[in-house]
């Protein structure tokens, strides 16, 4: 068995201790309230037997990413597929740090399932190793690379504590203009996660089934001395196609539904790269991600957030706002080091400009001036609890944009680790 | 305290901001009132002519090549204007846009020409002036500043309307 | 801020107009704040801030605008929202040939994109409002840090051990309970206690009052954090200063040596090498596409020693250093940084290396050299001399069917030659010839030259006497003299944050009055160390709590 296959089955088992792992934080606290139990022991024992599964989980993750360095002679942070993988690896770490400071086992309720998704939104990418581009090929990138999804690891466990905090406090009964907006907008966040993993499930389940759809799509482009050119590309869809291409013709669409045409056709300023796969897959994620909620939403016949909020009974809210505003203390030096400092270094070496003003180093600036605003808010302003809260979800948001978005939509010189 | 911070700051803020209004973007091309670059070339006779030999007249520059028909079709029309305006102190500098000896040698055999021809070297005074097509033609007035670049061939009735106009300025 | 009626204490000490807490005991000064028992607000130790004055002047408010933090969020907050917007569509600086900015948007992006060209957005970040926003949060850097920090060093630097009861117990942690021991004898155990935890301890004379301090140097991360970034932003002006920066491209192919604009710096390309990952090494869905796995260009740097600038003579040149350029790995010299930033494959003929042969007597005479720019005119071959007449770069007949060229580069060279010989007319007969074979068949060449093909025939024999440029490199020219000083900022406001973030500043003020202890502790983070400390030191000494049970509410800072 060679490295690389070696590291792709750790992988797998990984991700279902992860999983387990969030099976017994789930049974830790939904479980306390079971009769016949005395609820600190259920809780202290299940949480420490999630946190030993969850332990395992990282060390076999860790196995993953060594096995396959060594096995393709590169670091695996170089496409989309590695990047997420490190980036869940990173949470665990980072919530294993947060862990050994506060000893609250709680945090991993939502911590895990943080990673679960990113793991499973890694998986839908292509997972072969692909040989560098030179430009790729440097230490700094390395350096980089592993320093900034570390500091972003932090702000995730920042994020999960943060929403946690909002779970626990934002009270359902509440009938004001306030609670009203609060409960909306908490729902919204959560709505939001499940659309992500609409996401992820729309992608398994057609390609589980082998669908396959293609196009041709003809485009002209107008070069630097005015030369009209007229290209066609084939574009393949994995999901039945809602939007075709714009100004594509129809090689071969099988059948969903008994539909066996696309419906739109995507508008002609999205005339990027797959521009119209991605609008018909971000269509899909809302489809699949509304019919997910609106089931969990029929089955317990009030809001999610409503259907959360008891269970959170029992905890500190105090712990929970220090504990996400510790880890977004602890990652933003190590972000600011990462993605800014190394970045630039790198960019030195590479390009002999420091910063250039790429969307991505842009972003990572967003990033970074967002989460200093939120110190000072926080350090100046007295902002906590609540406010603090929201900030360390909005901030999270940032960082998945930064991280993922601007791939997806902008194109830069980051590009090449894209979809 | 407060007065020499306040100060360093507006001064350093100012320089700053300043740099932003006043930066070149684009292309680079020179615009009306703007000096042209200075260039020191080799002409026909084994000399060296500057754009600085000839300050306080006003001056044609134009860029041709053999490979550029428009450019030689203009050339005898050049030569005429030039025969023209001589008296007025109007020079024209013909920078040939780095092409090799013997085929600037053998085109000036074929015209008659008598104004300044100059040899750009590894295209540098083209790129200085940020040339994109051929023929461009610069008029400068007596001033040094520009007063209008022409990119593209001119008949010689445009040639000496800004002519008229630019012994006029 | 709270603006006192009163700026001398109860007991006794004055304090600086803006004062929220005794500098001296602790005791808040302001009336409303003494009657209300919340946790105290502990910012810079309650004392005042510079710039607060009871009758500010013209400059006085300038200073007060940037000296809050409340104006620097805002600030902070403005610039990465102006700054999302700059991401929209590419930036004019993302592009680096012929682009004109004016046209491109809107055929591009449509009138959104005209309107974002118009706006000024397509440059966001050269243009003088964020320029202006990135100066007023530097301003504002400044001018927070020395309002603060100042004060902040004061107070820290003459704390009193014995504070008011007031203070004490509006911290946001406190203990407090009764003695059944003796009062200095407990106080020196608990110190001796937080001793082994790394604190400072500072008892007073009578020993009944005591303060313990640690890691006081994170108070100081923040300011020399904001000093780092302070030095970075200065690097950034810094690089407007002339010739402090370039960024140029130049493109070279094999075996050419150009200047670099502005120095006195040739680079010459000896040779430029690039592979191609094989088949074998890509997954699927990349094979059979060039996936550039290496590319080098064999580079010499020189530097002209005299005749520079002449037009008239070649400069002469001495090397002054040898770099094969790959990415990630530039030639560097005196501040001048050539990167490796593109490359092409079309080959360029320079020169070629033909024969003459004499077809009556199948003599060959030759080689010799013929560059296709600025050929020798004079050639003797044997019995022959060549004299060269005419040359085209890009041969082509013209509207008037005369010979002429197209372009300026050799991409369909012919040399026109008067040949006199044995058996030719005594003023020569033209013979033109085609470097390029391809050239040679599509001008009919033995059709042009018509008797005197059958005469004699100039060709290039073997591959081993063509001299041409395989591939062409294009090198990114950078200099920027701020890059050190840039470095330096980083490094600071990296110590600053680290310094601030891992460690926390912590403090616990205790007294004993009869038997009754009173006990507050403060950190500027992570309360939940704290608490453990203080309880830590109190079971020590034979108090059990639960670390827990000491906090009296308030915000977590």
């Amino acid at each position: 068995m060679s490295y690389v296959e070696f590291s792709s089955d750790a992988f797998l088992v990984a991700f279902f201790l992860y999983c387990f792992a969030f099976m017994f934080y789930v049974i830790a606290f939904a479980g306390k309230k079971w009769s016949n139990r005395d609820p600190i022991a259920h809780q202290r024992r299940w949480g420490r037997i999630a946190f030993i599964v969850s332990s395992t989980g990282l060390a076999s993750h860790l196995a993953f990413f060594f096995t396959r360095w060594i096995g393709s002679g590169q670091i695996p942070t170089s496409n989309m597929y590695e990047f997420m993988t490190f980036l869940a690896m990173s949470i665990m770490i980072a919530y294993t740090i947060v862990y050994a400071i506060y000893r609250k086992p709680l945090l991993g309720v939502f911590a895990l399932p943080l990673t679960i998704i990113i793991v499973a939104y890694a998986a839908v990418f292509p997972q072969e190793v692909q040989p560098l581009i030179p430009a790729l090929d440097s230490i700094w990138l390395k350096v980089h690379v592993t320093t900034a999804a570390l500091g972003e690891a932090f702000f995730a466990v920042g994020f999960a504590a943060g929403l946690m905090y909002l779970l626990r406090v934002i009270d359902y009964n509440d009938k004001t203009k306030n609670g009203r907006r609060a409960q909306f907008w908490l729902e919204f966040t959560l709505y939001s996660i499940i659309v992500i993993v609409g996401f992820i499930i729309a992608v398994f389940a057609f390609r589980g089934a082998g669908y396959e759809a293609e196009f041709t799509q003809e485009k002209v482009i107008i070069d630097s001395r005015g030369v009209q050119t007229e290209t066609t590309s084939n574009v393949h869809y994995t999901l039945p196609p809602i939007f075709k291409p714009y100004n594509s013709e129809i090689v071969s669409v099988q059948p969903f539904l008994g539909v066996d045409k696309p419906l739109f056709e995507a508008p002609s300023w999205m005339n990027g790269i797959n521009a119209g796969r991605k609008l018909n897959t971000v269509v899909w994620s809302i489809i699949a991600g509304t019919l997910i909620y609106g089931l969990l939403r029929l089955a317990f016949r009030k809001p999610l957030g409503a259907v959360i909020h008891p269970m959170m009974e029992g905890i500190d809210p105090e712990d929970l706002d220090e504990i996400s505003y510790r880890a977004i203390a602890i990652g933003f030096p190590v972000f600011t080091l990462g993605a800014l400092i190394f970045a630039m270094i790198w960019a030195e070496i590479a390009w002999g400009r420091f910063w250039g003003w790429d969307p991505k180093e842009v972003w990572a600036l967003i990033t970074w001036l967002f989460y200093s605003a939120y110190l000072h808010f926080r350090l100046s302003r007295g902002w906590q609890g609540l406010r603090s809260s929201w900030l360390a979800v909005i901030g999270f948001v940032i960082v998945l944009f930064t991280l993922i978005g601007v791939n997806l939509i902008i194109a830069g010189l980051h590009s090449y680790s894209g979809v | 305290m407060q007065v020499v911070i306040l100060a360093a700051v507006l001064i350093v803020g100012g320089y700053a901001i300043g740099t932003t209004l006043f930066a070149e973007r684009g292309s680079g091309f020179l615009k009306p009132g703007e000096r042209p670059p200075e260039f020191s070339l080799a002409n026909m006779e084994g000399g060296v002519t500057s754009l600085s030999d000839y300050a306080g007249k006003p001056v044609v520059i134009n860029f041709w090549g053999t490979f550029c028909e428009p450019c030689v079709k203009e050339m005898p029309e050049f030569e005429r204007q030039y025969k023209k305006w001589q008296d007025k102190d109007l020079t024209i500098l013909a920078i040939n846009l780095s092409e090799d000896t013997l085929t600037v040698k053998n085109f000036l055999n074929r015209f008659n020409l008598s104004y300044p021809i100059l040899r750009d070297e590894a295209r540098k005074t083209e790129r200085n002036f940020a040339l994109r097509q051929y023929p461009t033609t610069f008029f400068v007035k007596a001033d040094g500043t520009l007063m209008e670049a022409v990119v593209g061939g001119m008949t010689e009735e445009d040639i000496d309307k800004r002519i008229v106009r630019l012994l006029q300025l | 801020m709270l603006v006192p009626e009163n700026t001398k204490c109860e007991c006794g000490h004055h304090n600086s107009v803006g004062t929220v807490l005794c500098e001296y005991c602790g005791k808040p000064l302001h009336q409303d704040l003494q009657k209300s028992d919340e946790p105290l607000e502990m910012r810079y130790d309650g004392v005042a801030r510079r710039s607060q004055k009871s009758n500010p002047s013209y400059i006085d408010r300038v200073w007060n605008f940037f000296s809050s933090v409340k104006i620097a969020i805002y600030l902070i907050v403005i610039t990465f929202l102006t700054a999302m917007l700059g991401t929209i569509y590419p930036q004019e600086s993302s592009f680096i040939n012929n682009f004109d900015p004016s046209t491109y948007y809107r055929e591009t992006y449509g009138t959104m994109g005209h309107l974002y060209y118009v706006l000024g957005l397509s440059h966001t970040y050269e243009s003088w409002w964020f320029i202006g926003l990135l100066v007023m949060i530097g301003t504002s850097l400044v001018i927070c840090s020395l309002d603060r920090v100042l004060p902040l060093y004061r107070a820290l630097n003459k704390q009193q051990i014995r504070k008011h009861h007031q203070f004490l117990l509006r911290q946001k942690a406190v203990y407090k309970g009764t003695l059944n021991q003796d009062a200095a004898e407990w106080v020196s155990q608990y110190g001796d206690a937080l001793k082994k935890k790394g604190y400072r301890i500072h008892r007073e004379e009578s020993g009944t009052a005591l303060l313990a301090e640690k890691n006081r140097f994170s108070r100081w991360g923040p300011y020399i954090n904001h000093i780092g970034l302070i030095l970075f932003l200065l690097a950034i002006v810094a690089r407007a200063i002339p010739g402090w920066q370039m960024d140029a491209y130049i493109t070279i192919p094999d075996g050419d040596t150009v200047q670099i604009k502005d120095t006195n710096y040739y680079v010459k390309n000896e040779k430029f090498n690039v592979e191609f990952y094989a088949d074998d090494e890509l997954p699927e869905q990349l094979q059979g596409k060039a996936r550039a796995k290496k590319y080098l260009t064999e580079a010499v740097m020189y530097k002209c020693v005299s005749d520079c600038g002449n037009p008239l003579k070649e400069p002469v040149l001495e090397e002054v250093k040898r770099h094969d350029i790959i990415v990630n790995s530039p030639l560097s010299h005196d501040g001048i940084k050539l990167f490796q930033f593109d490359f092409n494959l079309n080959p360029r003929l320079n020169a070629v290396n033909p024969v003459l042969e004499d077809k009556t007597t199948g003599e060959i005479y030759g080689p010799f050299y013929l560059p296709m720019k600025d050929a020798e005119l004079h050639y003797e071959l044997g019995p022959f001399t060549l004299d060269l007449y005419a040359n085209y770069m890009e041969f082509a007949l013209g509207s008037d069917g005369k010979p002429t060229t197209l372009s300026r580069d050799p991409n369909a060279p012919a040399f026109v030659f008067t040949v006199k010989g044995p058996g030719l007319h005594p003023d020569g007969e033209p013979y033109i010839y085609f470097p390029m074979q391809k050239d040679k068949v599509r001008f009919a060449q033995d059709t042009i030259n018509r008797d005197l093909a059958e005469r004699i025939e100039i060709r290039v024999d073997g591959m081993e006497n063509v001299d041409f440029s395989e591939a062409t490199t294009v090198l990114n020219v950078r200099v920027d003299r701020a890059v050190p000083y840039l470095w330096v900022g980083a490094v600071f406001s990296m110590l600053g944050l680290i310094m601030g973030s891992y460690w926390q500043h912590r403090r616990i003020w205790l007294r004993v009055d009869g038997a009754e202890v009173v006990l507050g502790a403060h950190t500027n983070k992570n309360w939940f160390g704290m608490r453990s400390d203080v309880a830590f030191g109190l079971k020590k000494t034979g108090i059990e709590v639960d670390p827990k049970s000491l906090d009296n509410g308030g915000k977590n800072a």
